[in-house]
């Protein structure tokens, strides 16, 4: 899994890809640690993420909004995501029509860096699509 | 003779006069676009996604006359910045992302009566002393910690909340839009993840491109405007520019997701799922506006906390009192807001509104007026100008880039027939911040404009300087010459920067 920040006139976009539908979530939410800043210390204490949502693009944008909104009530940057499990229809512990996640992050103290503020995750141009070796997504963050 | 025309990558654009070009209606559009621009910013402006946005925005019921992108229109998710579209209100629809996350982002100047000599030889302490007391950057605080109860209260009471615990006074309210207060506003229909990011964000600036400048009157072009609003030349003047913060945000997310879920139908007419929108008249599109009412006047009150700090730490440092001062609110301006106005339009004989040439008659509309990175701009006589300015015009403050100085205009009598009574918002952007990055160092920057122009910045970040270099913005002179030429923003003043504080 990987990704890459993109050019975008005000604002900025993150391109990924993963081996995987959770690779690919958890490369995405790096792609946003990353956009807010360049090197993260190494400290600070991990902490779960649970969302649900009805698409699958519906989750990866409520996963990420959900870690924008921990990021300002914890006072912590979440960075090196891991998306545990995703499920949902037709994957393997298929549960009717709800997406869901679960995932972690480390949550490094605002206090200890002087990271940007990315405002929020936008649907314009958002796409989330299978390849043929895996998953792609293309997300435009408001900073 | 056919008008002129310029080809921008797959969109032809007419010349309908001068600084104003059109982009045909045809497909699924319900108007034509329109852009106001001189030649050169319409190299810029086609140089990114601005006009496939602008034109996908005539996508949206209700949408009247035109869409219409301003002279310092950009790229940005959905709605283009320096978009604004005028949205029928009793069968249009109104749309989150057409006002932008940060609900009222804007700027407010704040007039003193010292002069530029009365600065000089303190810009490092004042500069020092404002960065210290006025919360900015990511995780910073604000000036006040609010409980739910406090923050219910400054949803639905606006400046006036911040007046009544001692942020401020009377006279502010008056030279604030609607007097400061949105009563509009429903504190309830704010979620409670909003309110628990915005809890501990009240009074600070963020980070990105906002910033609070202690800056120097350079040039008055107009002597009778400039008299109005207490202008003169060398005079020092103090620019806030933030908005709503994570409350803003979250609640114009929160809203998205909800028109995802219940309209869909709409959702699926709309080129681009950020132009989501609410129809007019339904349950979700009045709790928005509650909700982004509510958000103008936390945006409102945080502008006010930091003006009021920014009094006291030049009271300290100049060993006066600000009312000796006069450390006076000139204006506070939003450029991301959607409002109801009753502006008159042409109809034709079906009743209906329709372009200039086909109109029958004019009739008075209520329209959701949606300014995404454009200001409103009210010409004089307008009853929605506030008392201290009607025979004048209404205050319009346009932040240029650090280098390239800013302008304080006055709405221009062509406002309300070209633009629903708007003009432009600042430089807009042209660089993007990855590129500016790898184009700048932050420490350069800084060093350059204090050598050079006896600017002196500081910051949180040293990208954050990076990113706002003054190469990365368009030219403000030049947004401002077509703003002023069209008359919908007529040029008063011209300030330049002294010291400025960013996150």
């Amino acid at each position: 899994m990987s990704f890459e920040l993109r050019d975008h006139t005000a604002d900025i976009a993150v391109a990924a890809t993963g081996e995987t539908l959770e690779g690919v979530f958890a490369a995405v939410a790096d792609g946003l640690a990353a956009a807010s800043v360049d090197d993260a210390p190494d400290d600070g204490a991990r902490f779960s993420v649970s969302v649900s949502a009805e698409s699958r693009e519906a989750l990866l944008f409520d996963y990420l909004d959900e870690l924008i909104y921990l990021r300002d009530v914890r006072a912590e940057l979440p960075v090196d995501h891991e998306v545990a499990a995703i499920e949902g229809p037709g994957r393997s512990d298929d549960k009717g029509d709800t997406w869901s996640l679960e995932a972690s992050a480390r949550g490094v103290p605002l206090a200890e860096i002087d990271a940007r503020e990315v405002k929020a995750v936008t649907y314009s141009e958002m796409r989330l699509e299978r390849i043929d070796d895996g998953w792609e997504a293309y997300v435009v963050f408001d900073v | 003779m056919s008008n002129p025309t310029f080809d921008a990558d797959g969109i032809t654009l007419e010349q309908v006069r001068e600084y104003v070009w059109e982009v045909p209606q045809e497909g699924d559009m319900r108007t034509p676009a329109r852009v106001l621009a001189s030649e050169a910013l319409l190299e810029e402006i086609a140089d990114d996604k601005t006009l496939e946005q602008i034109t996908n925005t005539t996508h949206l019921p209700g949408i009247t006359n035109y869409a219409i992108c301003m002279p310092d229109g950009h790229q940005g998710y959905g709605f283009p910045v320096g978009g604004v579209g005028a949205l029928d209100a009793e069968n249009g629809c109104i749309s989150p992302g057409a006002v932008g996350y940060d609900i009222n982002c804007g700027v407010r100047m704040m007039r003193t009566n010292l002069t530029y000599d009365d600065l000089r030889g303190r810009e490092e302490e004042l500069v020092d002393s404002l960065f210290a007391n006025v919360p900015s950057g990511l995780g910073g605080g604000g000036i006040v910690e609010a409980g739910v109860d406090t923050v219910d209260e400054i949803l639905e009471r606006g400046v006036e909340w911040a007046v009544e615990n001692g942020h401020g006074v009377e006279e502010d309210l008056l030279h604030c839009e609607d007097e400061g207060i949105r009563t509009e506003a429903d504190a309830s229909k704010i979620s409670q993840k909003a309110k628990d990011r915005g809890k501990n964000q009240i009074g600070s600036l963020g980070s990105g491109n906002h910033f609070l400048e202690v800056q120097r009157v350079t040039d008055v072009f107009d002597d009778e405007v400039g008299d109005a609003y207490g202008l003169e030349e060398d005079q020092i003047v103090v620019l806030i520019h933030c908005g709503s913060r994570g409350l803003g945000h979250q609640t114009c997310n929160d809203y998205l997701r909800k028109i995802e879920q219940q309209h869909q139908g709409l959702l699926d007419q709309l080129p681009d799922k950020e132009l989501a929108a609410a129809p007019a008249g339904s349950q979700l599109a009045e709790d928005y506006y509650k909700a982004m009412n509510a958000a103008i006047n936390f945006a409102w009150v945080n502008r006010q906390l930091i003006m009021h700090r920014t009094r006291q730490v030049f009271e300290r440092v100049f060993d006066r009192t600000w009312e000796e001062m006069e450390m006076e609110l000139l204006y506070d301006v939003a450029h991301n807001i959607a409002k109801k106005e009753t502006h008159e339009v042409g109809v034709g004989p079906e009743g209906r509104p329709v372009r200039d040439g086909e109109a029958v008659e004019r009739e008075e509309r209520e329209l959701f007026v949606h300014r995404k990175g454009a200001t409103r701009a009210f010409p004089a006589g307008h009853p929605e100008v506030p008392d201290a300015y009607r025979d004048v015009g209404q205050p319009v403050i346009i932040p240029g880039s650090m280098g390239a100085g800013n302008y304080v205009l006055r709405g221009g009598e062509n406002s309300m027939d070209l633009t629903f009574g708007s003009t432009a918002h600042g430089a807009g952007r042209l660089m993007s911040r990855t590129q500016a990055k790898n184009e700048y160092w932050g420490g350069d920057v800084q060093q350059e404009l204090e050598e050079q122009d006896q600017i002196y910045v500081k910051a949180q970040s040293g990208a954050t300087v990076a990113e706002e270099a003054p190469g990365v913005y368009k030219d403000v002179d030049e947004v401002v010459r077509v703003s002023d030429a069209l008359g919908i923003g007529d040029k008063v003043a011209r300030t330049f920067p002294v010291c400025n504080i960013k996150g």
